[in-house]
């Protein structure tokens, strides 16, 4: 049995696919994140008020998502982080 | 003269000392996991952040503001208040450390607005309110003590816990139940000294080596994980 995704597992996952694609339109991103649409609305509205993702539009109108700096950061961070909470049994 | 002798005799120097590094290693504990809490916004790293900087400020109202410099100079009527404080921010950074390990049964994820002013942490301050007005009433400390006792008791068992599951994946984890255990026997030893031993001067020495080992045991931990 595999053991439920935490919060911070779906937004790395979120954000790995982010990264892997460059940029990404909301439906794809939708079924790489596994989420129902409510759960997905949740985290990419997260991560666009934390600053991890933004959204850019491109001339035809079509909205993509991309990595900001902070994405990048947290995704190298992750690792630190699921350490420390682990070791520390946070 | 002996090294328990040595200490004894410039207590006030070495208490300030030993103070000073306390307030030190929680200054950079605090400072490390806010980045780490800030980037994950995870609530058992705010609330482990969070009984840090209880330490830190329980320790300088101690050892700092509460020594001969400031308190007994110019205002030794009020050293009561000092130890009220003091009292305040130890229960409640051992309550803070204690959620850290236990918020998932009580919080969802995405947890509470604000990590000092909840009601689960309401319940925690009346409580620490509560054991610092019987102490001062009672002119003890033993409230406190028994507090810290059963308290690390039930830290030292989730720990034990964390580290069994963890294996060879989470090599801080046993260092982490070192800590727990370190830091109840010097709860333990405190309330004996206070309680058998007329606060003997020697026993208080191996409380603070106890309480000293167990602040750099979690700098340890936090440097290596975040590698600083």
């Amino acid at each position: 049995m595999t053991r439920k995704r935490e919060r911070l597992d779906v937004i790395r996952d979120i954000l790995r696919s982010i990264q892997e694609n460059r940029k990404i339109k909301p439906t794809r991103l939708l079924y790489a994140s596994n989420l129902s649409p409510q759960m997905f609305k949740e985290y990419v509205d997260e991560l666009l008020n934390k600053k991890f993702v933004k959204i850019d539009i491109d001339p035809k109108g079509k909205k993509t998502f991309s990595l900001t700096t902070k994405g990048y950061e947290f995704l190298e961070e992750y690792k630190v982080i699921e350490n420390f909470i682990e070791n520390f049994g946070l | 003269m002996d090294v328990y002798s040595w200490i004894i005799s410039n207590k006030e120097i070495v208490k300030i000392f030993y103070a000073l590094i306390i307030v030190i290693v929680c200054t950079i504990i605090v400072f490390r996991t806010d980045k780490l809490f800030k980037l994950s916004l995870h609530n058992g790293i705010r609330y482990f952040r969070n009984a840090f900087f209880f330490y830190g400020i329980a320790f300088i109202f101690r050892y700092f503001i509460g020594s001969g410099f400031i308190v007994d100079l110019f205002y030794p009527e009020y050293y009561f208040a000092i130890n009220i404080l003091f009292e305040f921010f130890l229960i409640m950074a051992g309550f803070f450390l204690l959620y850290s390990l236990m918020w998932r049964r009580f919080e969802n994820e995405k947890g509470s607005f604000s990590s000092l002013f909840n009601v689960k942490i309401l319940v925690f301050y009346l409580m620490a309110i509560t054991l610092v007005l019987f102490d001062f009433f009672w002119a003890t400390s033993c409230f406190m003590f028994l507090s810290q006792i059963i308290l690390f008791f039930g830290a030292s068992i989730m720990s034990y816990i964390n580290y069994k599951k963890g294996g060879s994946q989470r090599k801080f984890s046993k260092f982490h139940f070192v800590a727990m255990i370190l830091v109840l026997f010097g709860w333990v030893l405190n309330f004996l000294a206070a309680l058998y031993f007329n606060w003997n001067p020697a026993v208080l020495i191996n409380v603070y080596i106890f309480n000293m080992i167990f602040f750099l045991i979690f700098l340890y931990g936090v440097a290596r994980i975040t590698r600083g």
